[in-house]
């Protein structure tokens, strides 16, 4: 009797540790996929796009109807864009995590305020560029300019620096809002003296994070600033430019002639992914290393 | 008997519907040290919170009756909290120092409230003196607070408070987070302010209460159940409740 | 008082910020609907969105965007069924079973996957995985609803795992602890405690990295072929709502038909998301553990 207990239990335990081997295999296989997938196309591009790279390739425009020389204005065009949305995005983004952590009583307004900027998190990025060209090219008579998609990008990564904001300011121990409170400070003192300085590193390293995505966006652009090639720099904001992502796309799949400017579409995605991945890392490694040495 | 610097009239409270203090009424004496005691969640806190309104920071509390402070109720409608609490100090359970220099901690209020505009160093040193921290720090002025030990945060929570020119300092158990020889160290501090300073002080430590305070008054469940003279409640209680938590056979 | 006033003052000033958001949201309404709208007085809304046939450019032109809805809806769909596995597990992974050192390296491989441009997620599956796909299968295009499906489903697997994530790892440790002095393994607690417990955000997760993959524009437009009617297989193009309105509208005439028809299909899509947001943010609030006193 206590054999068949023994040796029942012996069986099971080995089933269900075989399982787990087989569940933990999956597991870690869907994690090496990912890892292999970004690995794969950051290789495919660094190989195929190293080549194109050079000091002109960076500094010159483009020549021959685009399938010769550099991208120096889709360069520039492209943070041109991305200051424009930082300006927009980053004091808007920053006053409404201010008041949403800061100020406001969890209620029925707030809820409201959150699901809408959880919507507007959720809405295509075509659909902006819609709302760019039908707002503030069309209705606001902008045109189709430096403003006009600074503004889209600014409104499309607004949603990521409420969050990246609110998060920081949470972080930001009660304690020291108390401690400044009971000295006879006021809130709004508390708010600018204590509490935002001590959020301002986290809203930074978080918000880089959607300005990286700013800079990579095309179809919001699309519409509303990005031009196919403009023979001179833009000289103001009412001016269209050229974009890194929007000049790829032409390249891809209208350029004059697709196949023989392979190597300046490779050069030109390397540069937008050195870009946008150097702000992202940038931001990943400031932020680990605040967490490292955070003082409470 | 009429210095009373402070005085609560039929104080109720409340968390939403939960109702943490009851019909308490009661002065503070000036330039006395009053300690609140009682086992935990009797309200004591609670209480001290009230009285520099910082329960207005937790949202959905009330408060009912009146608290008086220079003959006015601190929570009439034309009073500002944040004046309040300019005139009534807080030094908190945990140091909480400012992630800045320790010049900076101690000159922050009084330059953001306009106190400041005499000469700031000769104010800063003071405070530290009173707090007794300035022969340790007055090399290391321009050094983070983080960097102190946590006694030394504590005093410097207090000078930081000093240098507000308070009526009233409320200690919410100043010295639970400290070692023994960091607590007596700020014992001795309270023991000083009182010459100029009315101090109230919640404290779990018995012992503490029977060393350092003129007046204790004793809570259970949100209610006050005796408030004497010090030497009169360790000694010789009025009421059996007391008796037993004093000596240990509760709490 | 007058700095009562002050505070007061500023405390509206910043309530106001912090509804710029909603105020977009209802800009991106209203500018939809201004330059979308007047379609439907040509065509019926009926026969925009269950019309078979997309020829906006005939004479007479045909406003039938079925073909476009369906497109999308398929790749999303399929999308969906590679990336739901792998993030969830990933997800698993990362908040579970991995080692920290690892644990950090992949959620930094993960954001910086999020972070790759769309456009160039949308190369490479032009120009590594279509000629591939032709070669290896003998098809006639590599741009097809596979090779869109992949690439918008590497695209969903960072939301879908860090949302995930955050779930798994919210889950109380005194469930764990209580499955493990039990006699469970980690596996079956794995699957009989900690997955279950948070299912609420592993949905919202899904919910919204198909939210992402439905709006995603520029892979599709250059990697889902472009055709727009009802596919037979999954070698077959398709040519989905985002893709069509990107394509077309630098020809589309202002404020010609056509032109119109391509804001009526941003309606479409808008509130196809909007629906999507929303019951993602229902599932998260209304099943919120709270504590772990409840569920």
């Amino acid at each position: 009797m206590e054999d068949v207990m023994k040796s029942f239990k012996n069986n099971s335990m080995k089933w269900r540790y075989l399982k787990q081997a087989l569940f933990f295999g999956t597991v870690r296989l869907s994690a090496l996929i990912i890892v292999l997938a970004l690995g794969g196309i950051l290789f495919y591009i660094i190989v195929n796009g190293i080549g194109a790279i050079s000091w002109d390739f960076i500094t010159k425009p483009p020549t021959d109807s685009m399938t010769k020389g550099g991208i120096m204005p889709a360069i520039l065009g492209t943070i041109y864009l991305t200051i424009g949305a930082i300006a927009v995005g980053l004091p808007l983004g920053i006053a409404s995590a201010i008041y949403l952590t800061e100020y406001a009583k969890e209620g029925r307004i707030i809820r409201f305020i959150k699901v809408g900027i959880n919507c507007l998190a959720g809405v295509p990025s075509v659909v902006f560029g819609l709302f760019g060209l039908g707002f503030f090219v069309i209705f606001m008579k902008f045109g189709s300019s430096i403003l006009s998609g600074s503004l889209t990008l600014g409104f499309l990564i607004l949603p990521t620096i409420i969050g990246a904001s609110e998060e920081a300011l949470k972080s930001v121990p009660q304690t020291f809002r108390e401690a400044s409170l009971a000295l006879g400070v006021s809130k709004w003192q508390t708010t600018y003296r204590i509490v935002l300085p001590n959020a301002m590193p986290g809203i930074l390293t978080g918000s880089i994070l959607g300005i990286g995505r700013a800079a990579g966006e095309t179809a919001p652009i699309m519409f509303t600033a990005a031009a196919y090639f403009t023979a001179k720099l833009p000289g103001s904001i009412f001016d269209e430019v050229m974009a890194l992502p929007y000049h790829i796309y032409v390249l891809a799949t209208a350029g004059t002639n697709i196949e023989a400017t392979r190597p300046i579409q490779f050069g030109t995605v390397l540069v937008l992914v050195a870009v946008v991945l150097g702000i992202d890392l940038f931001a990943i490694i400031i932020r680990s290393y605040m967490r490292r040495n955070k003082r409470w | 008997m009429d210095s009373g610097i402070m005085k609560l009239h039929k104080v109720n409270f409340y968390y939403g519907q939960c109702r943490a203090l009851t019909n308490i009424s009661m002065k503070f004496v000036k330039n006395k040290v009053t300690a609140l005691i009682g086992p935990s969640g009797c309200g004591k806190s609670t209480l001290l919170r009230l009285l520099n309104r910082m329960n207005d920071l937790i949202s959905g509390t009330r408060v009912e009756g009146e608290i008086l402070f220079e003959d006015k109720n601190i929570y009439a409608p034309d009073i500002d909290p944040v004046e309040i609490r300019r005139k009534i100090g807080m030094v908190f359970q945990k140091p909480n120092p400012f992630p800045k220099t320790i010049y900076n901690n101690i000159s922050y209020g009084p330059k953001l409230t306009g106190l400041g505009t005499g000469n700031m160093d000769a104010l800063v040193e003071q405070s530290l003196k009173q707090a007794v921290l300035w022969d340790e720090v007055k090399d290391i002025l321009n050094k983070s607070a983080m960097n102190l030990s946590g006694g030394q945060q504590q005093r410097l929570c207090i000078a930081r408070a000093l240098a507000m020119k308070p009526d009233i300092l409320l200690m919410d158990e100043p010295t639970s987070a400290l070692d023994p020889i960091s607590t007596a160290k700020i014992e001795e501090l309270i023991e000083e302010l009182k010459k100029n300073y009315t101090i109230i002080i919640v404290t779990h430590n018995m012992q503490q209460a029977a060393r350092i305070s003129d007046e204790t008054a004793f809570f259970y469940i949100g209610n006050l159940v005796e408030y004497n003279k010090t030497d009169k409640i360790f000694t010789n209680p009025d009421i059996k409740q007391t008796e037993d938590y004093i000596t240990g056979r509760f709490g | 008082m007058s700095r009562h006033i002050k505070e007061i003052i500023i405390k509206y000033i910043f309530f106001l910020f912090s509804l710029v958001s909603i105020v977009v949201l209802g800009l991106i309404v209203f500018s939809l609907f201004r330059e979308g709208l007047p379609i439907f007085g040509k065509v019926s809304v009926r026969d925009f969105i269950f019309g078979m046939e997309w020829y906006p450019t005939y004479d007479p032109p045909s406003f039938g965007i079925f073909p476009l809805i369906i497109g999308s809806l398929i790749v999303t769909f399929m999308a969906t069924i590679i990336a739901v596995p792998l993030g969830v597990l990933a997800a698993i992974y990362i908040s579970e079973i991995a080692p920290a050192s690892i644990k950090e390296i992949l959620k930094s491989v993960i954001e910086l996957l999020a972070g790759l441009p769309s456009v160039v997620l949308g190369f490479f599956g032009m120009v590594i995985i279509a000629p591939w796909l032709q070669e290896t299968f003998d098809l006639p295009t590599g741009l097809n609803i596979i090779n869109a499906s992949v690439i918008l489903a590497m695209m969903a697997i960072p939301t879908i795992s860090s949302i995930s994530e955050d779930a798994l790892y919210s889950v109380p440790r005194e469930f764990k602890e209580a499955s493990y002095a039990l006699g469970a393994t980690k596996f079956e607690t794995i699957i009989q405690v900690i997955i279950p417990s948070a299912m609420s955000g592993i949905s919202t997760a899904v919910m919204l990295g198909m939210a992402r993959v439905i709006g995603e524009t520029m892979v599709v437009l250059m990697v889902a072929g472009g055709a727009a009617a009802i596919p037979e297989s999954i070698f077959d193009s398709v040519r989905p709502m985002p893709a069509s309105i990107a394509a077309e509208m630098g020809e589309a005439p202002f404020r010609s038909a056509h032109y119109q028809s391509l804001f009526a299909i941003g309606i479409v899509l808008f509130f196809l998301t909007l629906t999507f947001n929303l019951i993602a943010d229902y599932v998260s609030h209304k099943f919120r553990q709270v504590g772990s006193g409840t569920l």
